[in-house]
Formats: structure tokens, sequence, C-alpha cells
């Protein structure tokens, strides 16, 4: 049963991550991602992190990417047609060397049948949050540093700064 | 994780063979569906009779005893008429939308417990993270509303739709901290185990509605809850005065029936939650008492709250709507956890 579950989700998250590169339209594109998203979150519940699977949904399928469908919808229904002139041959070559480099890391990469005696617990929000705050206590606190920087950053860039204002001052002076 | 998990009597016989297991569940979704298409039905029903109180008329009252049929009546008009849909739409988004919507309000209902009787509920499965269940699919009503306003090609859809997810997505972070007192008092995450959360106050042993302990939670849960249903004085995504009927506005027929559906049948699973999560559920109830009075009574209560809300109340406007989230409610939030932890530190150590 998992296994099936896990093989239909796992063609389905591809097929969504062809259809992010692939559609013409922004917007089908940004719903391609939510179907990856919503497939990878079915694979973390297989695994038995039921977590996992309502954060990724609640998190990335639920605000990150409506916000992205938001901007994509304020900006029109405008369908991409501009191609470069290189852009097939660019694509295969880069296509190449990441599967490339896939396919050599790949082999040196260590897998494990999860411990079957700890599923009970494992990915069970007491779980989750006893690593969170005892184990990865600092680097967790560092990341959260790190989104507050971005966050004061952009902040900072849509107000308009004390530089930025200036700039933005001179700019209209010129034009 | 436990499916259908039926208290007392002890499951045994025919949930410990698989086939009978699967049999039993299918008939679990069945009647689930079942019982919340009509009680979808009749909320529509009771805001209408409700709203016609309110506006000192009758409402409805010709289609059967009371106006109970009324709901049939219009089901079977809504399921004849002519599916139409206007030039230069997104073929397939415009329908995904109401999809979307309907698939989203039913499957919350796999993980809520109901109470029927005495030391007996019912629900479909018992995760360990229950209610985020519930916010994750209700995060896809976002979608919902978002694909049906973009793909219809008119632009009030569009600005219903945009209205739409900019409330939701700054909402659904209140919502969402509002209930983190609750874990933090109750210890789970399973709507079970906070309908049933007990106390030993002196010669009181027992389950306590929840909102004795958390009333703060209450009130935002409440606020941000009718937003997320865009419910009146929320309702800016479907202004009919300034934007005909927002996101739906290109709908009709069947498919506009399913955004109807669904928005009603989630006014209903946050009644529901709030049942579950401030008024003990099932509780009080005994061999003689029926659990599922005190559940039913208490969704009702909460439904003509909301209703009433509806017809008290006048419509936000949008930079109110945004303040309140992000300056009132989300700093209260915050507040409200920080202040329930260290409460329940010094009170438990």
């Amino acid at each position: 049963m998992a296994a099936v579950i896990f093989w239909v989700m796992a063609v389905v998250a591809v097929l969504g991550g062809i259809g992010v590169v692939a559609s013409r339209q922004p917007i089908r594109s940004v719903l391609s991602l939510v179907v990856v998203m919503l497939a990878l979150a079915v694979e973390f519940l297989i695994l038995s992190a039921q977590f996992l699977f309502a954060v990724q949904i609640i998190v990335y399928a639920g605000a990150v990417m409506v916000l992205f469908l938001f901007v994509v919808a304020l900006l029109g229904p405008m369908k991409e047609r501009r191609q470069l002139r290189f852009q097939w041959g660019l694509a295969l070559l880069v296509a190449l060397v990441f599967g490339g480099f896939l396919y050599s890391m790949l082999g040196s990469v260590p897998f494990r049948a999860p411990q079957r005696t700890a599923l009970s617990v494992f990915g069970t929000v007491q779980d989750i949050a006893y690593g969170l705050f005892t184990k990865y206590l600092y680097p967790f606190e560092l990341t959260s540093v790190l989104l507050l920087v971005a966050a004061i950053g952009a902040i900072y860039l849509s107000r308009g700064g004390h530089g930025i204002q200036a700039r933005r001052e001179e700019d209209d002076r010129r034009a | 994780m436990n499916h259908l998990y039926l208290s007392y009597p002890n499951p045994g016989g025919i949930f410990s063979n698989p086939v009978g297991y699967w049999v039993i569940v299918a008939l679990a979704i069945v009647f689930t569906l079942f019982v919340l298409l009509t009680a979808t039905a009749y909320t529509v029903w009771y805001e209408r009779v409700l709203l016609g109180r309110f506006q000192r008329r009758p409402g409805p009252n010709r289609v059967g005893p009371l106006g109970l049929l009324q709901l049939a009546a219009d089901g079977i008009k809504l399921a004849t008429k002519e599916s139409f849909a206007p030039a230069g739409v997104d073929p397939i988004l415009y329908l995904v939308g109401p999809a979307v919507m309907v698939a989203a309000a039913f499957l919350a209902w796999a993980v809520i417990p109901v109470g029927i009787w005495w030391g007996f509920s019912y629900w479909i499965s018992n995760i360990n993270v229950g209610i985020l269940f519930v916010f994750a699919v209700s995060s896809m009503n976002a979608y919902a509303i978002l694909l049906g306003g973009w793909s219809s090609n008119n632009k009030y859809s569009l600005l219903g739709g945009m209205r739409a997810a900019a409330q939701l997505i700054s909402y659904e972070v209140a919502l969402g901290l509002s209930l983190v007192p609750i874990f933090i008092i109750t210890g789970s995450l399973r709507l079970q185990d906070i309908a049933n959360f007990s106390v030993h106050w002196g010669p009181y042993h027992g389950p306590i509605p929840l909102v004795i302990v958390a009333p703060l939670s209450f009130v935002i849960y409440m606020v941000a809850a009718t937003a997320e249903t865009n419910r009146t004085p929320f309702d800016l995504p479907e202004a009919e005065q300034e934007l005909i009927g927002g996101y739906h506005t290109e709908y009709s027929g069947l498919k506009f029936t399913l955004y109807y559906l669904g928005e009603y049948l989630n006014m209903v699973t946050v009644s529901t939650l709030a049942t579950l999560i401030f008024f003990a559920g099932w509780h009080p109830n005994a061999p003689w008492f029926p659990a599922f009075i005190p559940f039913v009574a208490k969704i009702v209560g909460f439904l003509f709250l909301y209703i009433w809300l509806r017809n008290t109340l006048p419509r936000l406007r949008y930079d109110m709507l945004m303040r309140l989230g992000w300056k009132v409610l989300l700093p209260l939030g915050m507040a409200n956890v920080v202040v329930t932890a260290a409460v329940v530190v010094a009170l438990t150590g």
C-alpha cells in the first residue's frame, strides 16, 4: 500500500515539476508547483512524519504559494512568448551538468531503512518540538534570525530608507 | 494512527477483519457526507429564517412546513439551471476553483470528532496533528477563491479573489496563534484530547470548557474564524454593492452551488471547532443525556452567533480589516501565547 502511494505521488511530483518549467502561462507554473508541494506532503505522511505533512501544506502550499499566485494574478494573465536564441541548447547543457552532479553524488549517499521501533513517536509534534528546543535549538534560532534580517531588509527597501529615499528623489529630479 | 475509533464498546469483531474495517470506514465516510450535506442545507435555511426575524419579516415559509423544504426546492432549481460560462474564461481553472472549495471543506471533517452517545464518539481518522490538518486543508480555500476570481475573466471577480487571498492569509496567522495557548494547556493537538481535557479543581474532577482558562484565545479565534469564512463584517471579497458577487460573480448553476456549499460548510466547521476547543464538545453528558444534544446545541448556538453578527455589524473598510488583522489580533495573539506559557510554567513547574 505505502509503496503504491509512494510511486503514484513520486510520479505526480515529477509531472508537477515538469509542469512548472514547461507551462507557458505563469499561473499554470505556480499551480504545478502547488501540486509538487502537495505530493511531497503526502510522501512525508507515508514516512509517518505527520507534523511535517501538515506544516508542508500550511506553510508552503497554503501561504507561500498563495503569495506567488497573488503576485502572478496581479501582474495579469500574460503568456510567456519570448525565447532566448539558444534556450534549448543551454537548457540541455545545464540539465546534463546537474544530472552528472546528482549521479556522482547519489552514489555516495548511504540509504537506510527507517528504524521501525521508533515509528510510534517519530514525526509526532512532541518529538519534533523536543528536537527543535534541545538538540537543534541554536541552529533553529539562527535560522529565525536570518529570516528576521530578510524581513527587516524587505521593509527597509520597500519603505525607502534614508539613502534610498535620497536616491529616489535624485532620480525623480533627473526625470 | 487510529481510523474510525469507537471508544466504548471496545473495537473488535468486524474491526479486526481488514475487509470489514474498510467497509466500516467507507460507510462512515458516506454517513458523514450525508449528515454534513443535510446540516449545511439547514444552516442556509436557519440563516434565512433568522435574517427574516431580525428584519421583522417572516422569512422562507412557503415550501413545506415552516419552509423546511425551501432548500430542496433551491437545490433542484440550481441543479437544473443552464450551466453558463462566459467567454474568455480559463476552461480548466474555472472548474478547478469550485471543486477545490468543496473538497477542502469536506476534507476537514476527516479528523473532526463527533459526540453521539454517552462515552461514545465517532471520527474517521484520529491523527496526531488533528487540528493542524484542519488548518492545512482549509488553507486550500485561498486557491479556490483566487482561482475562481482569476479564471472568470472579469475584473470584479479578480478584485474579489485578490481581497479574499490577502484576507485569508492575514487572518490565518491570528487564527493559528489564538490556538497555541490551547495546545500549551492541553498538551495535545488531537481534537479528542482537547474536547476531553479534564481538571482536578478542589472537589470538581472532570472536563471544563477551555474558554474559562483561555478567554482571549476564544475572542481572537471567533474574529479570525469569521474573517476566514468571509462572513459579514469581513465579507469584502464578495461585497455585493461594489463587486457584484466577488469571485463567484461569473458562476452559475451547480458550480455556484459548490462555492455556496463550501462557504456554509466552512461556517459549520468553524462552529464545530469552536465547540470542541473552547466549549468542551460533547460534555456534559450522562447515560440518560446523549452526548449529541449538548454537542449540536453548542454548534447551533455558534451558528446563531454568526448570523447575529451578520445582521448587526456593517462591513469593514479594507484598510480597517488589514489593521485589525496585523496590528491588533496578531500582537494580542502573541502576548496571549507568552502570558499563557508563563502562567502554565509557573503553575506546573
